[in-house]
C-alpha cells in the first residue's frame, strides 16, 4: 500500500506551494463578502440563511475552477516533466498513483474550504449576533463535497491527457460545460419539448435535469438545505415533489461525479504508454 | 551458457525456479509499434543473466528507451513479452520495481522538493531503510546540496540524485538509461564506480548507451540495437572475434609509394591512405611487422608508427552502418572534403568489408 505515502507528499506540496492557503483566503473574502452584503445594501433584510445561500451561490462558481487548478496537473504535469517515470519505476502502481493523488489533493481542497468558511461563519457570527448552525455546517459540508468532485473530475482528466496544455484544456471545458453552460442544456429540451422557455412554474423533470450535474447537484441540495428539503422544490414545480427530487439522489449525483471521472481516467490509464 | 547458469546457480529462493533465478532479464520476441508506420523495437529477443553487466548499445532512436519501457511496464508491448527477475513485466509489476532500480531515460524530478525528500519519498514508497546519509554519500552528493530544492540542481546534481534514487532498496538489478549523460568527467567515473560496486555484489546492472566506451569500460556482455532489431549479443572480445577487425596500424610516411603492395601481406584485410598517413588492418599479430618492412621494400621512409586494437567504434560502425553519434571525432572515420575525399571513399568500402567478415 503506497497510495497513503502519495497522498501525504501530495499535501505536503500543496502547504509548500501556498496553495492550500490561496483556498482558505479566496474562498473566506467571498464567502465573508457575501455575509457582509446585505450591510451595504440597506434595502436588504440582515438574515444570517440569506448570508449562507449568498455564500453557497458564489462557492457554486469558485469552488469548482479553485478544485480544477489545484489537481489538473496531478498526472499529467508529472507525465510530460518525467517525473512520474521515476515514481512508477518505483513499486506503487497506477491506480495507487491515482487514488494518492485524489486523496491528497481533495483532502488539501475539502480543508481549504472548511477553513475559509470557519472565517466567514466568524463573521456572520460577527455581523448578525448568531449563526444558523445546522445550514452553515450542512453548506460547508456540501461545499467541501463539490471541491472533492470537481478534484475527482480533474484527476481524471489529469490520468487522461500526455501533456500539461491538453489537461489545461479538458479542464476549461469541463468548468464551462458542467458549471457555466450546464443550464442551456435543461433550457434547450424545455424548449424542443414545450416549444417555449421555461417559465416560473416549472416541470419536475426540468429540476432534475438542472441537478444532473456537479454544480446543479450542489445548488439543489444548498437550497433544500436553507429552505427545507421540500418547499424549495414544491414552489418551483407548484406541486409535490416526486421522488426523483430527494435530496439523496442529488448527493448520489455528486458522488458519482466524483468517482466516475476517476474509473474513467484509470482505465484510460491503465493501459496508456508512458514514454 | 545460459544453460549452464541455469544448472549451476545453487541457491533458489522460495517460489522463483533456478532457471528465473540464473535469469535477470528475458524477452521474447519483444516488439512495439507506435502507429501504423513506427517498429521501435522489433522481434527482440534477449537474456540478461543474473549478476552481469549487461551493456545495451545503439544509436539514438534505435529503440533502447523503449526496450526498458517495457521492461519497466512504462509502456506496454504490441508482441512478445519480457520477464524480469522471474517476473512478468506485464503482469507483476510490482515485484519488479520492488527489486528494480531505475534511472530512466527523459526522467524529471521535483523542482521544489529537496534531494532529501526525493529520496525519503523513495524510500518510503519502496518500504527501505536505507539512510539518506549513505546514498547521498554514494553518489557524491554533500549533504548540505541535499537540503535544498532541486529545481536550483545543475544536471549533473540531479543526475547523481536520481541515480541514489535508483540504489534505494539495494536493488538485484540496476537498470541505467545514458546514466552519464550531463555528467563531468568525474561523475562518469562515480557512474562506472556505482556499476563496479554492484557488479562486485553479485548484482545485475543493465546500462544502456549510445557512448561506446562508456559500455566497453564496465560491461562483461554488450547487446548492438539498430533500428529496433538486436544486430548483435556478445562478449567485447567475442565481437572482436566475430568481426575480426583486429588491429590497424597506422604509418607516417615521407611519402606514400605509388605502388602500395601492403594487400598482399597474408593477414592484411584493408588499406587505407589519407595524405601521407597509410592504415592497414590485420589479423594476424605477425602481419603488422610485415606490413612495416612491406612499405619499406616499396621505397617509403616511416616518420612514425602507431598500433591499435580495433575500438567498439569500428564493430558499432559495421554493425549499425553509421558512425554513432557521440563518439569522439577523433577516431571517427574521415569524412573531410576535398583531398580526403578519396581517403573517405576507400574508408566506406573498408568498414564494408569488415562487415562482410562478420557475416
Amino acid at each position: 500500500m503506497t497510495w497513503p505515502t502519495i497522498a501525504r507528499k501530495e499535501f505536503a506540496d500543496a502547504l509548500g506551494s501556498r496553495m492550500l492557503w490561496a483556498i482558505v483566503i479566496i474562498i473566506a473574502l467571498m464567502t465573508s463578502l457575501s455575509a457582509g452584503l446585505s450591510l451595504l445594501i440597506p434595502e436588504m433584510e440582515p438574515d444570517a440563511a440569506v448570508a449562507i445561500g449568498g455564500a453557497s451561490q458564489f462557492a457554486a462558481l469558485l469552488v469548482p475552477i479553485m478544485a480544477l487548478i489545484a489537481a489538473y496537473l496531478a498526472i499529467a504535469g508529472e507525465r510530460e516533466s518525467g517525473s512520474l517515470k521515476v515514481l512508477l519505476g518505483l513499486p506503487p502502481s497506477r491506480g495507487e498513483v491515482l487514488v494518492g493523488k485524489f486523496l491528497g489533493r481533495g483532502g488539501v481542497v475539502a480543508i481549504g474550504l472548511v477553513l475559509g468558511f470557519l472565517v466567514s461563519g466568524v463573521v456572520t457570527v460577527a455581523i448578525y449576533g448568531g449563526l444558523p448552525l445546522t445550514a452553515f455546517v450542512g453548506t460547508t459540508a456540501l461545499t467541501a463535497l463539490l471541491g472533492v468532485s470537481f478534484v475527482g473530475i480533474a484527476i481524471g482528466i489529469s490520468a487522461l491527457t500526455a501533456t500539461r496544455a491538453r489537461a489545461m484544456t479538458l479542464a476549461i471545458t469541463a468548468y464551462l460545460r458542467l458549471t457555466l453552460l450546464w443550464d442551456l442544456v435543461p433550457n434547450a429540451v424545455h424548449l424542443l419539448v414545450t416549444g417555449e422557455m421555461p417559465g416560473q412554474v416549472v416541470p419536475a423533470w426540468l429540476l432534475l435535469l438542472q441537478g444532473l450535474s456537479p454544480t446543479g447537484a450542489y445548488n439543489a441540495l444548498a437550497q433544500a438545505l436553507l429552505l427545507g428539503s421540500g418547499t424549495a422544490v414544491e414552489a418551483r414545480i407548484g406541486g409535490p415533489a416526486p421522488a426523483y427530487l430527494h435530496p439523496g439522489v442529488f448527493l448520489a449525483i455528486m458522488l458519482v461525479w466524483t468517482l466516475l471521472p476517476l474509473v474513467v481516467g484509470y482505465l484510460g490509464f491503465r493501459r496508456a504508454d508512458l514514454s | 551458457m545460459y544453460h549452464m547458469n541455469a544448472v549451476h546457480s545453487p541457491d533458489t529462493t522460495a517460489g522463483r525456479s533456478s532457471a528465473a533465478e540464473s535469469v535477470a532479464i528475458k524477452t521474447s520476441g519483444l516488439t512495439k509499434r507506435y502507429g501504423s508506420d513506427v517498429l521501435a523495437v522489433d522481434d527482440v529477443d534477449l537474456t540478461v543473466h543474473d549478476g552481469e553487466v549487461f551493456g545495451f548499445l545503439g544509436p539514438n532512436g534505435a529503440g533502447k528507451s523503449t526496450t526498458i519501457d517495457v521492461i519497466m511496464d512504462y509502456v506496454r508491448p504490441t508482441a512478445g513479452s519480457a520477464t524480469v527477475l522471474g517476473f512478468d513485466a506485464q503482469e507483476e509489476p510490482r515485484e519488479i520495481h520492488r527489486r528494480v532500480g531505475i534511472l530512466p531515460d527523459g526522467y524529471g524530478l521535483y523542482d521544489r522538493l529537496s534531494g532529501r525528500k526525493h529520496l525519503e519519498y523513495a524510500i518510503d514508497l519502496k518500504g527501505t531503510d536505507d539512510d539518506p546519509a549513505d546514498l547521498l554519500n554514494r553518489v557524491g552528493l554533500d549533504v548540505t546540496a541535499a537540503e535544498r530544492s532541486v529545481g536550483g540542481y545543475s544536471k549533473g546534481m540531479t543526475q547523481r540524485l536520481a541515480l541514489a534514487m535508483a540504489l534505494v532498496g539495494d536493488p538485484d538489478l540496476l537498470i541505467l538509461d545514458e546514466p552519464s549523460s550531463g555528467l563531468d568527467p568525474n561523475g562518469v567515473r562515480l557512474v562506472r564506480e556505482i556499476v563496479r560496486e554492484q557488479a562486485d555484489r553479485g548484482k545485475t546492472v543493465f546500462f544502456s548507451s549510445h557512448i561506446l566506451s562508456q559500455v566497453e569500460a564496465v560491461c562483461d556482455r554488450v547487446a548492438i540495437l539498430n533500428r529496433g532489431r538486436l544486430v548483435a549479443v556478445d562478449s567485447i572480445d567475442g565481437l572482436r572475434d566475430a568481426l575480426g577487425t583486429g588491429s590497424t596500424v597506422t604509418l607516417t610516411v615521407d611519402e606514400v609509394p605509388a605502388e602500395l603492395s601492403l594487400a598482399g601481406i597474408s593477414g592484411v584485410t584493408t588499406v587505407t591512405t589519407d595524405g601521407r598517413t597509410v592504415s592497414a588492418t590485420v589479423q594476424d599479430p605477425e602481419a603488422k611487422v610485415a606490413v612495416i618492412d612491406r612499405i619499406r621494400e616499396d621505397g617509403a621512409a616511416i616518420l612514425d608508427v602507431s598500433i591499435e586494437d580495433s575500438s567498439l567504434e569500428d564493430l558499432f560502425t559495421a554493425y549499425t552502418g553509421a558512425a554513432p553519434p557521440g563518439i569522439d571525432p577523433e577516431t571517427a572515420p574521415a569524412t573531410g572534403a576535398g583531398d580526403a575525399s578519396d581517403a573517405a571513399s576507400r574508408e566506406t568500402s573498408a568498414s564494408d568489408d569488415s562487415g562482410e567478415v562478420a557475416r
